[in-house]
């Protein structure tokens, strides 16, 4: 047993990394909890991988067997509804935790230097996400999917240029039909999968690299943080925490199952009611109030340039808010808090 | 031999000879892949509707019919001559619907309004629907892109 393990520990060099472990220890204050937020993430990711894998084995990505495979799954396949619930669920949570996540950061300053590069993987692993939410959302082809599919993926066709083109090669062609079942799913299942844990990895890395990042007031009172070890002490909070989360999912999973609808047709009106995922219902409100005409441009375009230009800033907000760590930033957080609450009361207006 | 004022290397010329190479090769790579994942995309020259669905015409509810992979309505206009459409909503895309009481075409996405002539009345549409032409010939309607 000893030389087996002294083989592998040689060749493998798991000494370092246990080694790693054992010394990487977690700053201890009033704001610990966000550290939580990131870990989860992890979670709810492997809940997807593993789930996901699961569906793949019965869904058939095509315009007759797409809709038709999901209600095998959900009404024939020994707990096929559970495990789609599951995915779908978990799948909100993940981007219910990555805007936490990522707002807890704005919060706390803790992109600037030297953590620029790290916001930066993370707002590219929110697009990811979001992106993964996109094409499984078209997947189970009801109308209501077909008709988010349609208006979703005809958005980038207002971005001057490269956006007619964009948009064909989401679609696979000029319109949403088979084609584009099959290219969403290929993205869905390999093209996100492999980007997500290349750039998730970055990220982590990047994490060990810097550091955890403390909060502000906690420089500023000059009190030596308490560290709590990370093995095995932060590991068997997170535990605790992973399992309240995982059994919240679970529980809405049971008793809130998603529905599916009769099976799209691309040559069928659009339904009324269309919604996209949650995630999406503020800039869905944004556009439904933009006017076709704003001083004498196309509306739809000013609507998509100006959400693009928003995107833009939270991806490059550690290079406008560059200034040393122990500034306070009000200003940031009044931005970044006037921007939770005007997405907060847009997906509230869609909603009624 | 090297020039007194030369401002261009022979280490950056060589440089930038070699990046540019490479990256021609690159794009030699990608241009077939760019290529390949667009499928190739025509619409249809015409599209022939029997007579008899012209009996359907005179209750104002339209004749409905695939132009290419788009959904396209056939109707009489206010002065009885035929009228067809490419019922997609110039906002963002979706299939709209003819509403032969209100007698106007509605996108339910986000609200949009249409004459019966197809011209946008109300909320986001940017422009009028799409218009074909559609003619009778030999006793068909035949539906083409509009000249």
């Amino acid at each position: 047993m000893g030389t087996i393990r002294g083989w592998l520990d040689d060749r493998l060099g798991i000494g370092e990394v246990s080694g790693f472990l054992t010394k990487k220890a977690v700053p201890l204050h009033s704001h610990t909890i966000w550290y939580y937020t990131g870990s989860s993430i992890l979670l709810f990711l492997g809940i997807q991988v593993v789930t996901g894998v699961m569906l793949a084995l019965y869904y058939k990505p095509t315009i007759e067997g797409a809709n038709a495979s999901v209600a095998r799954i959900i009404t024939e396949v020994p707990l096929g509804w559970l495990i789609r619930s599951v995915h779908s669920w978990s799948a909100s949570a993940m981007i219910a935790l990555v805007l936490v996540h990522m707002l807890s950061i704005a919060f706390i300053k803790a992109y600037r230097k030297p953590r620029e590069a790290t916001w930066l993987t993370g707002v590219l692993l929110l697009a990811a996400s979001m992106a993964f939410g996109f094409t499984g959302y078209l997947l189970p082809w009801d109308s209501l999917s077909l008709a988010a599919t349609k208006v979703g993926t005809d958005f980038p066709k207002a971005v001057p240029l490269v956006g007619p083109l964009a948009a064909k090669v989401l679609r696979g062609g000029e319109d949403v039909t088979g084609d584009t079942i099959s290219r969403f799913f290929i993205t869905h299942v390999c093209i996100l999968p492999l980007l997500i844990f290349a750039i998730l990895g970055l990220h982590l890395f990047l994490v060990q690299r810097h550091g955890m990042s403390l909060p502000l007031e906690r420089d500023a009172r000059e009190e030596k943080p308490g560290w709590l070890p990370f093995w095995p002490n932060f590991i068997m909070r997170e535990t605790g925490v992973w399992l309240v989360l995982f059994g919240a999912v679970i529980t809405l999973a049971i008793f809130a199952a998603p529905s599916l609808g009769p099976a799209a047709d691309i040559m069928a009106p659009a339904p009324a009611g269309i919604k996209p995922e949650w995630y999406f219902l503020f800039m869905f409100q944004t556009l439904k109030l933009f006017p076709s005409r704003i001083a004498g441009l196309n509306g739809e375009q000013v609507a998509v340039m100006s959400m693009l230009a928003g995107l833009a800033l939270v991806f490059v907000l550690p290079f406008i808010d560059n200034r040393p760590t122990e500034r306070k930033g009000r200003v940031v957080s009044w931005l970044v808090l006037a921007a939770f609450v005007y997405a907060i009361a847009m997906t509230v207006w869609s909603l009624l | 031999m090297k020039l007194k004022y030369s401002l261009f290397s022979r280490r950056a010329f060589l440089n930038w000879l070699l990046g540019g190479g490479l990256a021609a090769l690159g794009a030699a790579f990608i241009a077939p892949i760019a290529k390949f994942v667009i499928p190739p995309y025509k619409e249809p020259d015409e599209v022939k509707l029997p007579a008899s669905d012209l009996v359907d015409l005179t209750d104002n509810r339209g004749v409905s019919f695939a132009w290419g992979n788009k959904p396209g309505l056939l109707k009489r206009g206010q002065d009885g001559a035929l009228q067809a459409f490419v019922t997609v909503c110039t906002h963002l895309d979706c299939n709209v619907t003819w509403l032969p009481d209100d007698n106007k075409f509605y996108c339910a996405c986000h609200q949009g309004w249409y004459n019966a002539d197809g011209v946008n009345i109300a909320g986001p549409p940017p422009r009028p629907l799409r218009r074909l032409s559609a003619a009778r010939e030999n006793g068909d309607i035949l539906i083409r892109k509009e000249a």
